[in-house]
């Protein structure tokens, strides 16, 4: 398969939200400091959702790549069924990816708990998708499929201590949504004006679009006259 | 209005168990499947149901007064039918509520081994004719068809006349344009037949390039559209491609749309349809609870008589567009 470029390109536009500045501030933080968190996510998920890995079982050599384009780091997922593996890395430099997906964090959390239709996120392009399209289709399918609900699998991973940990969730939860509003006003208020006049502009181009179709159009008619 | 004097059957699409279960939760009557194999025309990667999870499925769904129908409705490869025979053994065992089938051999198979075994007519049949699908009734004792997406309602409340048996109609999702069962569009492109490998346009042979702001489609190696900034995307489906002919770049059969019958459902009913088909087994379960649960109250506003509730659907629809399709032919 044509290898999907492993220098960071950005074709999805990271959203003005909390987690792009939680990003900024992580992004001195060494990956392999994050590994660990990668470590126990994946271990929850052998042993929560086994069907997973079995929905990708023919899938053993791929090198998934998954980029949240808010955070300064990627992921590696390698389903190989007896050791499948989740890296955290800085970028894909040298790694050679089978097909790699890339959206905002909060999308790629949504999809995975099946509250996000992907093909949807796809059709709209706030989803983008490179390589090995049967790879991603099938990682999907997998998790979508499995019926993810990460409330639950915290309260069987963590037993006693999961009910303050949610609580501290929902509080944080909370607190993101509206963070995330305000900087929604900010932005509103910050590229309002030109977004305006870009609307004013595109509007002007879909008329004058329109004009040169009908003038296309005559010259067709004339054309076939003569 | 007035009220129903019949329900309508909701038949709802299940790709995993997770979606069977977002189905039913959201109000489905029935929920159609398949086997992890070639043995439905929606053998896609990461998809469907083994044995034991189909077992799981029939129990879920009768536990919830719902049923399960299991479609085998790809043609078997010549001289190689075990596999689509077992998937019959099996949902004979498994006690599906019925099968979906379209191979003549395969109806056959069924009707002579598990004569009790409700057989439905698949539309990759494209039975679209009361002759036709008389002819399938007669032979197999097939007791309902569900019918190929060229047809008017005029034409639909014709055949529920003139047939013995239950007629079922797509009223939302993907949109198949062609003679389904004998489309080779797909095999052209990439060698791999929808009718009989069971996926039309497989993931395998499909790629997306990004190019700057745009993303280029394309299906076994062929450039099937373009799509500019911030314009909607669809599947790399030849009979939805944008091509360039006579110097001009239109989509020649279809575009990226979306059937959405929100509007027709009353025409529909009155037609006589038996049972309302929700297409996208290949979507997730955030497609299939929202699609279910707006067209569970949509239909049980109808049947109670009043006016139906209004559902926006664009988000999730191909190519941000909707269609009545053929049931109204508006190009007409």
């Amino acid at each position: 398969m044509p290898n999907p470029p492993a220098e960071r390109s950005r074709p999805v536009d990271p959203p003005f939200s909390p987690i792009l500045l939680a990003g900024l501030a992580l992004a001195p933080v060494p990956p392999r400091l994050l590994q660990p968190l990668f470590d126990a996510a994946l271990n929850v998920v052998r042993r929560r959702h086994p069907d997973i890995l079995d929905r990708l079982s023919d899938y053993p050599d791929a090198v998934i790549g998954i980029e949240p384009v808010d955070l300064p780091f990627v992921l590696l997922f390698e389903p190989r069924p007896d050791r499948p593996v989740l890296t955290v890395l800085r970028d894909f430099s040298g790694v050679r990816l089978s097909a790699v997906v890339r959206g905002p964090l909060a999308m790629l959390f949504a999809l995975g708990e099946g509250r996000l239709d992907g093909d949807a996120a796809f059709f709209s392009r706030q989803l983008v998708i490179e390589g090995d399209t049967e790879v991603i289709l099938a990682l999907r399918n997998a998790v979508d499929g499995a019926g993810i609900d990460l409330e639950a699998d915290f309260r069987a991973t963590l037993g006693p201590i999961a009910r303050p940990l949610i609580e501290a969730a929902r509080v944080g939860g909370h607190l993101f949504r509206r963070l995330s509003r305000d900087m929604s006003l900010i932005r509103q208020a910050l590229i309002g004006p030109a977004l305006k006049s870009a609307d004013a502009q595109s509007a002007r181009i879909n008329d004058l679009e329109r004009d040169v179709a009908a003038m296309r159009r005559s010259l067709r008619a004339r054309e076939q006259r003569s | 209005m007035t009220a129903l004097s019949r329900p309508v059957e909701l038949v709802c699409p299940a790709g995993t168990p997770a979606a069977l279960r977002a189905a039913i939760d959201a109000g489905a009557d029935s929920v159609y499947l398949g086997f992890r194999d070639e043995t439905n025309a929606r053998n896609f990667p990461g998809l469907n149901f083994n044995r034991e999870e189909l077992a799981a499925g029939v129990d879920y769904a009768h536990g919830h007064g719902a049923k399960v129908l299991l479609a085998i409705n790809t043609f078997p490869r010549a001289g190689q039918p075990e596999a689509w025979h077992k998937a019959v053994d099996d949902a004979a065992r498994l006690k599906v509520d019925a099968i979906i089938v379209a191979d003549l051999g395969l109806c056959d198979y069924a009707a002579r081994k598990h004569p009790d075994l409700r057989l439905h007519l698949s539309v990759q049949a494209s039975a679209s004719s009361a002759e036709a699908i008389r002819f399938y009734h007669r032979a197999f004792n097939i007791r309902r068809a569900v019918l190929p997406r060229v047809l008017t309602v005029q034409e639909i409340a014709a055949l529920c006349a003139d047939v013995p048996i239950e007629m079922e109609v797509f009223i939302f999702g993907g949109l198949c344009v062609m003679a389904e069962g004998r489309c080779a569009l797909s095999s052209y492109a990439t060698g791999k037949s929808p009718n009989m490998n069971g996926a039309c346009s497989p993931a395998s042979h499909v790629r997306y390039i990004e190019k700057g702001d745009k993303v280029e489609s394309q299906l076994g190696g062929f450039t099937i559209n373009t799509f500019g900034a911030g314009e909607p995307a669809g599947y790399p489906t030849l009979c939805k491609g944008r091509f360039e002919t006579n110097g001009r770049l239109s989509y020649l059969f279809e575009e990226p749309t979306s059937l959405n019958t929100f509007a027709i459902l009353p025409d529909l009913i009155a037609a006589g349809v038996t049972a309302f088909k929700i297409e996208g087994r290949q979507r997730g379960r955030a497609y299939v609870a929202n699609v279910v649960t707006a067209f569970r109250q949509t239909v049980d506003a109808i049947g109670r008589g009043e006016a139906p509730p209004v559902f926006d659907l664009d988000g999730i629809t191909e190519g941000g567009r909707q269609t009545a399709g053929a049931y109204e032919r508006n190009w007409r």
